[in-house]
C-alpha cells in the first residue's frame, strides 16, 4: 500500500528523486568534524524560534500602553508562558552562538573559498536578516533596554547622507521611538523569520550545488563520500541532543542571565539609563561604533566590520587548501582575530572611560588589520610554504585545484553526480 | 612595547575598579511559605502605602500557600483578585517625595545584583556627618529610610532590622519569579531525559557509523 502511494506521487512529484538526490544519496565527506553540525542546529534554532514566536505572538500587545504588561501576562498568567518566554529569549542568544561558530568554523577552515563564494554570500545576507530580526524583536518587550537601544541604534541612520534626518523619522514612524516604531517593529520581527527561512533555502540550494567542504580543503575522491542519511542525519541528532542540553540549563536554570536588568524597567523616554548596552551578541560592533569619535565615521566602520566578511574570498589569495589546517600562520591569524572580537566584546560591556576607549581602538584597528592584511600574508605565506616543501601530495592538489578552477571557469556545472 | 605593558596593565586596574562599584551586601533569599510570608507581612505595613506591586494579586498569595486568614486582613474589602496596588497616588507621592515610587513587582530583577541590590539599597542608610540621613548605595534616593536602619544603634536592634530587610527581599525575588520553583522542578526532568536521549542517539550514532570500515 505505501509503495503505491508513493508511486502515485511520484507520478506528479519528484518525491523519491528529490529525497534520494538531497539525502540518501547526498554525498558528503566522511571526515566532516563535529564542526560541520552547527549549520544544521541553526536551521533548529530557526525552527524553535518560529514555533515559540507564533505562540507569543498570540498573547503579546504591540501598544506601549500594554506591552510591558502582556510580557509579563505571558509569564504569569498563560499556561507555560514563562517558558516560551525564556525559550524564545534564550533562543535568540542561541542562534547568534550557534551561527558565530558556524562562520569561524568557515573563516578556519577557508570554506568560503571557491567554488563556495555564493555559499558564504547567501549566508553573508542570512547573517544581516538575523541581525535585524534580533534588533527589532528586542524592541517589543518594551523595556528601557528595548528602548533606548532602539533610540540609539535607530539614530545611527542620521549618517545617511543628506536625507539623515528624513531617513530616522521614516523607520520610527514618528519623531521618536514610540507606539509607530513598536507596531512596525512587531510587524517586521514577525515577516523577517519567513524572509530567512526563504535565504535558507537559497543557502542550501547552493550547497548541495557544490557540496560541503571538508577539514582538509581537498575535494575527495568518491570513495570518501557517504551519503547524507543515515550518517550525518545520525551525526546531527546526536549534536542536537548535546545543544538541548546546555540550551535547557540557560532555560530551566539561568534565564534571566542573557536578560539585562534594566529591560525589567518599563520604557522611560523621559529617562536615559546609566549605561546602554547592547545584547552580547552586537558587543563587539558597538564597540567598534563607540571607538571611531566621529559619528558617520562610527557608522561606516560598524557596517564595514560586518561586511567584510564578504570580501574574504577575494582578500584571501592563498590556494593552500585546508584554510587553518596547513597554513600556520592564517591560524595564529585566525586565533588573533577571534581574540579581538572577545576584547572588542568586552570593551563594549564595560561604562566607556579614557582606558577603555583606547583599548577599543587599538581591538578596532586590529580588526580591519586582521582583513586588511589578509591578502599580503595570505600571499606570502603560501610562497614560503611553497619553497619550504609542501608534501607531495599537497603540492600536487594545489595545482589540480588551479586546473579544477580554470575549467570549471568554462564549465561551471562540471562538477555535478559524483555519488559513493 | 612599554605602550603593551602600560595597556595590559590598565586593562587590570579597570577590571577591578568597574568591579569595586557595586558593594553589594549579599543575600540569600528564602523561597519557603513562612519566610515569603513574613515578607509579605513587612510589605503591608512598611512600604504598601507608598509602594504598588501591580503585577502580583492576593489570589496568587493564597495559591503559593500563605494563610488565607493574613490575605482577608490584607486586602480588607477588595477582591481576592485585586493587585496590591498602593495606598498612595502616584501624583500625592511625587508631591511629597518629588519621585513616584517604582512598582515592587520586578524589582529583585529590574537592577543589578538583584536581591541584593534591594537588600543593600534598604540597610544602607546612614547618619551624615551633617546630621542628614543619607543611603551607600544610592546616595541622591528620596526615599526615607523606613526601616530605621539610620538610627539603630544595638546590635540586636540591627539584627532584627537585617532579618526583616531578607524577608521582604525575599518576597520581592518570589515575586519578581513567582515560577522559579517550578522551572527548576521541570528542569531536572528535562535534564534528565535529554541526557538518555543524547545517550541513545549517541548509541544510534556509533552504531551506523560502524558500518563504514
Ligand atoms: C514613604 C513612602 C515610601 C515607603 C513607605 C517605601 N518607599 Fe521605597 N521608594 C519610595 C520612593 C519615593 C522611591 C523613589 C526613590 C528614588 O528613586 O529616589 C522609592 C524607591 C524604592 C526602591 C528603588 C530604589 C532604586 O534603586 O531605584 C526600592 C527597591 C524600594 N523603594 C523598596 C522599598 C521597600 C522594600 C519598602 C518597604 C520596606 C519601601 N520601599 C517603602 C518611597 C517609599
Amino acid at each position: 500500500m505505501p509503495n503505491r502511494i508513493i508511486k502515485w506521487i511520484d507520478h506528479r512529484f519528484p518525491l523519491t528523486s528529490f529525497v534520494k538526490h538531497e539525502l540518501t544519496g547526498y554525498p558528503t565527506p566522511r571526515n566532516l568534524s563535529y564542526l560541520w553540525n552547527f549549520g544544521f542546529l541553526a536551521g533548529f534554532v530557526l525552527m524553535l524560534q518560529v514555533a515559540t514566536g507564533i505562540f507569543l505572538a498570540m498573547h503579546y500587545k504591540a501598544d506601549i500602553a500594554l506591552s510591558f504588561d502582556s510580557i509579563q501576562h505571558i509569564m504569569r498568567n498563560v499556561n507555560y508562558g514563562w517558558l516560551l518566554r525564556y525559550m524564545h529569549s534564550t533562543g535568540a542568544s542561541a542562534f547568534f552562538l550557534v551561527i558565530y561558530i558556524h562562520m569561524a568554523r568557515t573563516l578556519y577552515y577557508g570554506s568560503f573559498r571557491a567554488p563556495r563564494e555564493l555559499l558564504w554570500w547567501t549566508g553573508q545576507g542570512l547573517l544581516l536578516l538575523l541581525m535585524a530580526t534580533a534588533f527589532m524583536g528586542y524592541l517589543l518587550p518594551w523595556g528601557q533596554m528595548s528602548f533606548w537601544g532602539a533610540t540609539v541604534i535607530t539614530n545611527l541612520f542620521q549618517a545617511t547622507p543628506f536625507y539623515g534626518d528624513q531617513v530616522v523619522i521614516w523607520l520610527r514612524g514618528d519623531y521618536t521611538v514610540g507606539d509607530a516604531t513598536l507596531s512596525r517593529f512587531f510587524a517586521l520581527h514577525y515577516l523577517f523569520p519567513f524572509l530567512i527561512i526563504g535565504a535558507v533555502v537559497i543557502h542550501l540550494v547552493a550547497l548541495h550545488s557544490v557540496k560541503s567542504s571538508n577539514p582538509s580543503g581537498i575535494d575527495l575522491a568518491a570513495k570518501d563520500n557517504i551519503p547524507f542519511h543515515p550518517y550525518f542525519t545520525a551525526k546531527d541528532f546526536y549534536g542536537l541532543g548535546i545543544f538541548l542540553i546546555v540550551f535547557s540549563v540557560f532555560v530551566f536554570f539561568m534565564p534571566n542571565s542573557l536578560i539585562e536588568p534594566a529591560n525589567n524597567i518599563p520604557a522611560n523616554p523621559m529617562q536615559t539609563p546609566k549605561h546602554i548596552v547592547p545584547e552580547w551578541y552586537f558587543l563587539p560592533f558597538y564597540a567598534i561604533l563607540r571607538s571611531v569619535p566621529n559619528m558617520v565615521g562610527g557608522v561606516v566602520a560598524m557596517g564595514l566590520s560586518v561586511m567584510l566578511f564578504a570580501f574574504m574570498p577575494f582578500l584571501d589569495r592563498s590556494r593552500t587548501p585546508g584554510g587553518g589546517r596547513y597554513r600556520p600562520v592564517y591560524r595564529i591569524q585566525f586565533y588573533l582575530f577571534l581574540l579581538v572580537i572577545l576584547v572588542l566584546g568586552w570593551v563594549g560591556y564595560v561604562p566607556p572611560t579614557d582606558l577603555t576607549i583606547i583599548i577599543g581602538q587599538v581591538a578596532t584597528l586590529l580588526y580591519f588589520g586582521s582583513f586588511f592584511f589578509v591578502p599580503f600574508i595570505s600571499k606570502a605565506e603560501e610562497r614560503w610554504l611553497m619553497k619550504r616543501g609542501l608534501p607531495a601530495e599537497v603540492t600536487a592538489l594545489i595545482e589540480s585545484e588551479t586546473l579544477e578552477i580554470a575549467k570549471r571557469k568554462l564549465n561551471p556545472r562540471r562538477r555535478k553526480g559524483e555519488v559513493a | 612595547m612599554n605602550k603593551l605593558i602600560t595597556i595590559l596593565a590598565s586593562c587590570c586596574i579597570a577590571t577591578s575598579v568597574w568591579a569595586s562599584e557595586a558593594k553589594l551586601e549579599t543575600v540569600k533569599v528564602g523561597l519557603d511559605v513562612p519566610t515569603v510570608e513574613r515578607g509579605v507581612g513587612v510589605m503591608m505595613d512598611s512600604c504598601h502605602s507608598c509602594h504598588s506591586m501591580k503585577y502580583i494579586k492576593y489570589r496568587d498569595l493564597v495559591t503559593f500557600g500563605i494563610d488565607k486568614q493574613k490575605v482577608d486582613a490584607w486586602r480588607g474589602d477588595q477582591p481576592l483578585d485585586a493587585t496590591l496596588l498602593a495606598q498612595m497616588s502616584d501624583s500625592d507621592a511625587m508631591a511629597a517625595y518629588g519621585k513616584a515610587p517604582p512598582d515592587l513587582s520586578l524589582m529583585a530583577k529590574a537592577r543589578d545584583g538583584g536581591a541584593s541590590y534591594v537588600y543593600s539599597y534598604l540597610l544602607g542608610y546612614y547618619v551624615k556627618p551633617d546630621g542628614m540621613p543619607g543611603n551607600h548605595l544610592y546616595p541622591e534616593t528620596k526615599m526615607p529610610d523606613i526601616l530605621g536602619m539610620s538610627g539603630a544603634t544595638d546590635a540586636a536592634q540591627r539584627t532584627e532590622i537585617q532579618s526583616k530587610a531578607r524577608d521582604i527581599v525575599s518576597f520581592l525575588a518570589w515575586a519578581a519569579d513567582p515560577e522559579e520553583q517550578e522551572r527548576h522542578r521541570l528542569g531536572y526532568y528535562v535534564l534528565a531525559y535529554l541526557f538518555v536521549l543524547t545517550f541513545l542517539l549517541y548509541l544510534v550514532k556509533n552504531q551506523i557509523w560502524a558500518r563504514l570500515k
